[in-house]
C-alpha cells in the first residue's frame, strides 16, 4: 500500500524538482476520488536524474506489473535513455513522468503550478486548470468521472472567491 | 438537374454557436451524479488533512480487499 507522506518527504528532502499530478494533486484541490499511487512529472536535467536516483535506491524501486528478476536499475543512464517510468517502491507506487501527456515537461508545467506544504515540505502542484487541460487533453473515457468532479470543485472554488455561495 | 431542399446545399457548413463539444454535453452529464455535499467538506479540511484523509480511504479500501480474498479463499 502506498504511504503517501512517506514517499512525498523522501522527494522533497532530496531536493528533487517536481510536480504533483494526477490524483495526489486532484486530492490537494479537494477530489474525493481514491487513488493508490504518486504521480510526479520531474526535472530531465542530470542533477535532478541523479538525485532522484539516489532518493529512490533505498526503498527499491522496480518497474510495476513486470516479471521479477528482470535486469533493471532505476540508475542514470536508464533515466536518461528513458521518460515515463511507472514504479513499485517499498513505500508504494510511484509514476515519475518526463513529460506528462496534455501537459508537458516539468519546465512546460511549472509556471502554472501551485505550491503548497504537504506534511511539513513545499511541493508543486498541478493547478485545476491544469489538471482539468491534461485531461481534456488526454481524452480518456475512464477519466470523464474524475474530469467532472474537478470542474465542479474548479466551479465550487470560483463561487467561493467571488463571494458567492 | 437535383432537387434540393431551399436552403441546403452539399457543401453548406453550420456555423458554430458555441466552442462547446459533445464532451461538455458528457461532462455535464456526470456532473450531475456526483455527491457535491463530499467535495464541501473535503474542501473545508486542510490540504494536509485531505491527504490524511486519502491515506486513510487507501487503507480501509486494502482492508476490504484483502477481506475479500480471504472469503474467495475460503469458499
Amino acid at each position: 500500500m502506498t504511504d503517501f507522506a512517506a514517499l512525498i518527504r523522501r522527494l522533497s528532502d532530496a531536493r528533487i524538482e517536481f510536480i504533483l499530478i494526477g490524483g495526489v494533486a486532484a486530492t490537494v484541490h479537494g477530489s474525493v476520488r481514491l487513488t493508490r499511487d504518486v504521480d510526479v512529472v520531474y526535472a530531465r536535467h542530470p542533477d535532478n536524474i541523479r538525485r532522484i536516483c539516489d532518493a529512490l535506491g533505498a526503498v527499491h524501486p522496480y518497474l510495476r506489473g513486470a516479471s521479477k528478476g528482470l535486469p533493471f536499475h532505476l540508475d542514470v543512464p536508464t533515466m536518461i535513455t528513458g521518460l515515463n517510468f511507472t514504479l513499485v517502491t517499498d513505500e508504494g507506487d510511484l509514476d515519475l513522468l518526463g513529460e506528462m501527456t496534455g501537459g508537458g515537461t516539468y519546465e512546460q508545467l511549472l509556471p502554472g503550478a501551485v505550491r503548497v506544504e504537504l506534511y511539513g515540505r513545499p511541493c508543486y502542484c498541478l493547478s485545476v486548470d491544469q489538471l482539468i487541460a491534461a485531461k481534456r487533453a488526454a481524452g480518456r473515457p475512464r477519466d470523464i468521472d474524475a474530469l467532472a468532479e474537478l470542474e465542479v470543485i474548479r466551479d465550487r472554488q470560483t463561487a467561493s472567491d467571488s463571494g458567492a455561495d | 438537374m437535383t432537387a434540393r431542399s431551399p436552403g441546403c446545399t452539399l457543401n453548406e457548413t453550420v456555423p458554430p454557436t458555441s466552442n462547446r463539444s459533445s464532451l461538455d454535453d458528457v461532462i455535464d452529464a456526470y456532473k450531475s451524479g456526483i455527491d457535491v455535499t463530499l467535495i464541501d467538506e473535503n474542501l473545508r479540511r486542510s490540504v494536509d488533512e485531505r491527504l490524511r484523509y486519502l491515506q486513510r480511504l487507501l487503507e480501509f479500501a486494502e482492508e476490504l480487499r484483502r477481506a475479500g480474498r480471504e472469503l474467495a479463499t475460503k469458499r
